[in-house]
């Protein structure tokens, strides 16, 4: 019996220390009427903005230089309210030097007097007056591409606009710019040509590629707008996910990562003038004509993924298939969803495999160390040559029961890895209780909002303690239950209930 | 001889621990048996409800659990039957939900984490083994034979009459129904037995659960006081009869009305009469009984016959009475459909048009039962022979069940346990005769009684096989009836009783599966692209599965309560669309919904079912639908150019066939079900656009046209759009009049 209350006392006591590193995003709060300082001048700025994918992917390399007496250390980049919150992954290096890591960015609530809300760069070394430092700014905005006109018919081509200032919003005067766009195709039919901002047409026109620029806009005020309006062929679909949901399950005893996925997913293209036409579409399909509808995702698993399913509120979809991976290369996974989702259509869905946990988990140095340290990408998501983006993406990993001293890192690389900076991940930690856990699995939940397909590779890092007390947890519970059956049983067995004399 | 150790295990106390234990094995591998044969379906598709039904079930059992048990039983569900709703709670059996919500929060309880509808599929398996268990103890009850009850267990496991029912998915009501039948039949057995209050009281505990699960609990509602009316006349009145009736009347009854939809069906509906009767006649006879023991013989003669007099005509007049002045309800339709086969198709459309309501078929018997239905006589007859109180049961309950499952392919359910206990009974006398090592001992010759009178062979009977070739041969035979069983039941039940009927599955020419989803397809993008309360009329064979799986209100569905409602759908789909029109904005519809198997060669479709919509209809506007304009003057129900103008015009033709010609080269559409050639120019919808259709063709949907903008109607609106030229006005200009007003 001594046994058996010390099994149970051992049972709850509770071993889930608070982890250390969880960041609860803060907005910094400025004085209305606030500008930045005037301290720094924009040398040169060059901006690429990318328009192949279903979103906008924009790198801003810019030389600044200190025009104040004093060092400086705050750069701010001011973006409109209304477009902040859908800016997404934004990630600021020293051009020359992209391999010293991201720069710590802060981010501001909206200022009233301009509508502006700020990413505040703050350099890791203060910029020494007259001395200069090349920003390698790079970025991407969600939903800002507009389907033009806005119901097309089942087989027409479909075509999206995109709005922009021809000067770059900048907090500080610039003394050169110019702009280059890129576009999917050579079909761009309408675009705003500039008059008066510099000699020659405006914008030079390459290929693919339109530059507006270069301007000389030394005596130009900072803020000034000249809008830009270019419209596209785009006959693909512009997938967005609404949320996405993904669960990473440790499991110690089964040696297993179990991954499941749950998108909501739309189509942000023209929607159907008319309605859906069957025969059409077959005849559509049949010669394989491009199409703003979404006919099939790809999504490439690690290798070693074994077991997936592709399912939806209402069952099995059959239509997937997958591939599985031969030796390192990578299995494909192709989800067809039930029927072609067209502009304004949704999909939703969720999707799921295993994988060894061998090749994500290591256990610390040292010979009998507890702790164990787990590298998996944050995001996977299918692979589609139109891009994808993610309005909300919220990872959860399930660690095992009794995990504490839970921290997390994202990795980063030489170059941009897709995400945002710590600030802008919303991390913290709760419990799940699911097949026969006494105290819950710890678990660590990471949200992110306004990502899009090029953090599909990023790794994050999580490490956790894990003694064999809390392995040996739930085999001992269930064992002392099963024993409190047996015993109750034969306790219950004992009594004589008969009304018989004796 | 020293005993062998073999000895010791098989004989004494020890023996009877190794028997026991055996059996229990042999039971748990029955279960296990009875449950991995049901889930041929999960194996080949996915873990899916299955047809029709089911899905309002599942959704009902999702509703349980989201809500609570309270607003269940006062659920008010206005997505069905849109615009008047249906009082679910109370019209409806909530037993099964309830079970499975049980289930669902002892798991949740324990911390594992199961789906509900992987509880609502794997339910009817698992209830399945229960039933193998309680067949097992019914059987044991009717004989000494320690192998008549594994025999039937084993029977009751596999037997395809029942798999029929209660393969993985098929959530229905059956699924723990048989399995409360079977084990109420065991304890008013056991009740009947021992006279015990405490099996009484049990009885009508199961009983009462019966009553919560499935509307066949009138089966058993009027088969026990059948088995106690029978004892009294045979005169086997005695007060372990007494006991055990009066108990589980009392008991039942009140439990039974427990349940919103019996309430108090069972004091005023005739269909329950029978046990009210027998208590009183129950009553009549113990006081008899008691009085005799006071009164000399002649007295008790007259009282007893002017008593039976008296009692008679009271209880007739009474019932008479009653009836007539609307107390006791007259016997529901689906009740006279039992005694005259004819009588739904001339006076209820709707019940005769479920398949499962029609007489059943000869081979079917066969086919469900395989060698039992040959064993099943046999057993009968054995009862005949012991004829204990228990036997009479099984004789009554064969009869009843008998007559019932040939006229209604669904009650082979109710049959499938009493000739599982039957043909055990057959069989393990058969085997215990023949499965003998032994050769049966001739001393008894020595006591041979000297009566030179009788013949010399009766004079010792001596009961036993000698021959090792006659044993060998009747084993041998039996074991292979057994094994061809066994083989038989597999192959109906993989073959003819694991489809989803959600999904069909065919065969590729490399003979790889392939999955035909049509059904999911439509369903999901209604979930998925329409707004959450656009109104979907259908016919009402799809109205669960719309309701289950895209989620959205429906105008009539398979619970069929209201036939002008299912009516005025059938006049909406057989009627020209100036007519259909109004009767669709009047119901809000937004989307129409038809199944169109014409490309694929999918017979279960509406044009086949079009013929019921029709005299349905007809039933409720006998002046406006009339069968006999949708068939050809020679008596012909055709789609092709031949067909009569009723039926082209008809809107249900018109949506099946819209555009369906486009995929054809000019002039070859055929229509691969009815194995037809179709006119040249696919029909002209005005009123209906095409929203989706899925891509077998097998789900089409068609959305509700606005008004039109300028006032037109829809066909002048088409024609314009179209480019055609305007009518002109036909109406003829009579003279002119000179306007008085």
């Amino acid at each position: 019996m001594r046994f058996f209350t010390a099994t149970v006392l051992g049972l709850l006591a509770p071993s889930l220390c608070a982890a250390t590193n969880l960041t609860t995003p803060s907005r910094l709060d400025l004085p209305s009427g606030f500008k930045p300082p005037q301290v720094f001048k924009n040398i040169n700025l060059v901006r690429n903005t990318n328009l192949e994918k279903s979103y906008v992917r924009e790198t801003i390399n810019v030389v600044v230089e200190n025009v104040d007496k004093q060092p400086q250390n705050d750069y701010y980049i001011p973006f409109p309210a209304e477009v902040f919150d859908r800016v997404g992954g934004f990630e600021v290096r020293d051009k020359k030097a992209p391999e010293k890591g991201r720069f710590d960015v802060d981010y501001t609530e909206a200022v009233p007097s301009d509508g502006n809300q700020y990413f505040v760069v703050h350099l890791p070394e203060p910029l020494a007056p007259k001395s200069q430092i090349t920003l390698g700014i790079s970025y991407s905005v969600l939903s800002s591409l507009s389907p033009l006109p806005a119901t097309i018919g089942q087989a027409d081509k479909q075509f999206l606009t995109y709005s922009f200032s021809a000067y770059m919003p900048s907090a500080y005067t610039t003394v050169t710019q110019k702009t280059k766009l890129k576009f999917p195709s050579n079909n761009v039919p309408d675009y705003t040509p500039t008059e008066g901002l510099k000699s020659g047409s405006d914008p030079e026109r390459k290929g693919t590629t339109y530059t507006y620029g270069p301007y000389d806009t030394a005596e130009v005020a900072p803020g000034t707008e000249h809008p830009i309006t270019v419209r596209y062929e785009f006959t693909k679909p512009v997938i967005t996910v609404n949320l996405l949901e993904r669960d990473l399950e440790v499991s110690h005893w089964g040696g297993n990562l179990a991954t499941e996925e749950r998108y909501w997913l739309r189509n942000n293209g023209s929607e159907l003038t008319n309605q859906f036409s069957r025969v059409q579409w077959t005849f559509t399909s049949y010669q394989k004509a491009p199409t703003s509808a979404l006919r099939e995702l790809t999504y490439p698993l690690l290798p070693g993924s074994v077991d997936p399913y592709f399912i939806d509120d209402i069952g099995n979809v059959s239509t997937s298939r997958y591939r599985p991976s031969v030796g390192k290369s990578a299995g494909n996974l192709e989800l067809k969803p039930r029927y072609p989702i067209f502009g304004g259509w949704n999909y939703s869905f969720r999707i799921g495999w295993n994988n060894d946990l061998a090749s994500f988990l290591r256990r610390a140095a040292g010979v009998d160390s507890d702790s164990y340290v787990l590298k998996v990408p944050l995001i996977e998501g299918p692979k589609m040559a139109e891009g994808i983006q993610y309005e909300r993406v919220v990872v959860r990993v399930v660690l095992p029961e009794g995990a504490h001293n839970v921290r997390f890192e994202l990795l980063e690389g030489t170059n941009s890895n897709g995400l945002p900076g710590a600030k802008h991940i919303y991390a913290h930690l709760n419990t799940l209780k699911t097949y026969m856990d006494t105290l819950g699995r710890t678990t660590l939940t990471l949200e992110v909002d306004s990502l899009t397909d090029e953090a599909r590779d990023s790794k994050f890092v999580v490490t956790y303690d894990h003694s064999m007390v809390d392995a040996l947890r739930k085999p001992l519970t269930i064992f002392a239950g099963l024993l409190t059956v047996f015993v109750a049983a034969w306790g219950i067995g004992k009594i004589d209930i008969s009304i018989k004399k004796r | 001889m020293a005993p062998s150790s073999l000895d010791v295990v098989l004989k004494g106390s020890s023996g009877r621990n190794t028997r026991g234990l055996l059996r229990v094995i042999i039971l748990c591998t029955i279960a296990a048996a009875a449950v991995s044969s049901r889930l041929f379906s999960v194996i080949r598709f996915e873990s899916i409800i299955h047809e029709f039904d089911p899905w309002f079930n599942f959704r009902a059992t999702k509703y349980l659990i989201e809500n609570g048990f309270y607003s269940f039983w006062d659920w008010f569900d206005d997505r069905t039957w849109h615009p008047l709703g249906r009082v679910t709670g109370g019209t409806l059996y909530p037993g099964l939900m309830v079970t499975s919500g049980v289930i669902y929060h002892i798991l949740r309880l324990l911390t594992i984490p199961v789906d509900i509808r992987n509880i609502c599929v794997m339910l009817a398996p698992g209830f399945s083994g229960l039933t193998a268990l309680a067949m097992y103890l019914l059987t044991s009850e009717m004989s000494d034979s320690p192998s008549a009850g594994l025999l039937a267990a084993a029977f009751m496991g596999i037997t395809p009459g029942y798999i029929s029912r209660s393969v993985a998915g098929s959530y229905d009501n059956e699924a723990i129904a048989i399995f409360l039948l079977v084990f109420t039949f065991y304890l008013w057995i056991k009740a009947v037995k021992n006279g015990s209050i405490m099996w009484g009281a049990l009885t009508a505990l199961f009983y009462g659960y019966m009553v919560s699960a499935w509307g066949g609990y009138v089966f058993i509602t009027n088969l026990i006081p059948l088995h106690v009316f029978v004892l009294l006349c045979m005169g086997r009145y005695s007060t372990r009869v007494y006991i055990s009736y009066t108990t589980w009347y009392a008991l039942g009854t009140l439990g039974s009305m427990q349940i919103p939809f019996v309430g108090f069906l069972p004091i005023r509906n005739s269909d329950h009469m029978s046990a009210l009767g027998v208590f009183g006649l129950i009553q009549l006879v113990a006081f008899a009984e008691f009085i005799r023991g006071y009164l000399p013989g002649k007295q008790f003669q007259k009282l007893l016959t002017s008593m039976v007099l008296l009692t008679f005509g009271l209880g007739f007049g009474g019932l008479v009475l009653l009836s007539i002045s609307g107390v006791i309800a007259p016997w529901s339709g689906r009740f006279y459909s039992l005694w005259d086969t004819g009588y739904a198709k001339i006076h209820i459309p709707i019940i005769a048009s479920v398949s499962e309501h029609q007489p059943t078929a000869w081979p079917a018997f066969f086919f469900d039962l395989n060698f039992l239905i040959w064993l099943f006589p046999a057993g009968v007859f054995m009862c005949f022979q012991k004829l204990k109180d228990e036997h009479v049961f099984v004789v009554i309950y064969s009869v009843l069940a008998s007559y019932f499952a040939g006229v209604m392919v669904r009650l082979m359910l109710t049959l499938t346990p009493i000739v599982c206990v039957a043909a055990a009974l057959a069989l393990s006398c058969i085997l215990d005769n023949f499965l003998v090592a032994s050769t049966p001992s001739t001393e008894t010759k020595a006591k041979a009684t000297t009566d030179d009178k009788s013949l010399r062979s009766t004079r010792n009977p001596v009961v036993g096989i000698y021959s090792w070739f006659s044993k060998s041969v009747v084993v041998a035979s039996v074991t292979l009836y057994l094994l061809l069983f066994v083989a038989h039941c597999t192959w109906v039940t993989s073959n003819a009783y694991s489809s989803p009927s959600v999904v069909l599955a065919s065969k590729l020419p490399d003979g790889s599966q392939f999955i035909i989803d049509d059904y999911r397809e439509a369903y999901y993008w209604l979930r998925q692209n329409t707004p959450d309360n656009a109104k979907i009329m259908s016919w009402w064979d799809y109205g669960y599965q719309i309701g289950g799986m895209a989620d959205r209100p429906t105008l009539v569905d398979n619970n069929t309560w209201n036939n002008t409602h299912i009516a005025t759908v059938g006049k909406a789909m057989s009627s020209r669309e100036e007519v259909s029109y109004p009767i669709l904005r009047q119901h809000d519809v937004d989307y129409v919904l038809v199944v169109f198997g014409g490309l694929l060669g999918y017979s279960g479709d509406d044009l086949n079912k079009f013929l019921w919509m029709v005299r349905i209809a007809e039933g409720i506007w006998p002046d406006e639908v009339k069968e006999r304009d949708y068939f050809t003057a020679r008596g012909e129900y055709r789609v092709d150019e031949e067909a009569t103008p009723a039926m082209k015009n008809s809107l249900m033709y018109k949506m099946s066939y819209h555009n369906f010609q486009s995929l054809f080269p000019a002039g070859q559409a055929m229509d691969r079900v009815r194995n037809t050639k179709l006119p040249k120019e696919s029909p002209q919808l005005n009123t209906l656009e095409e929203a989706f259709t899925s891509e077998n063709w097998i789900v089409r949907l068609y959305k509700v046209k606005d008004l039109d903008n300028l006032g037109r109607d829809h066909s002048n609106a088409v024609a314009f759009d179209k480019g055609l030229k305007r009518k002109r006005a036909t109406k003829h200009k009579g003279p002119r009049v000179l306007r008085t007003e």
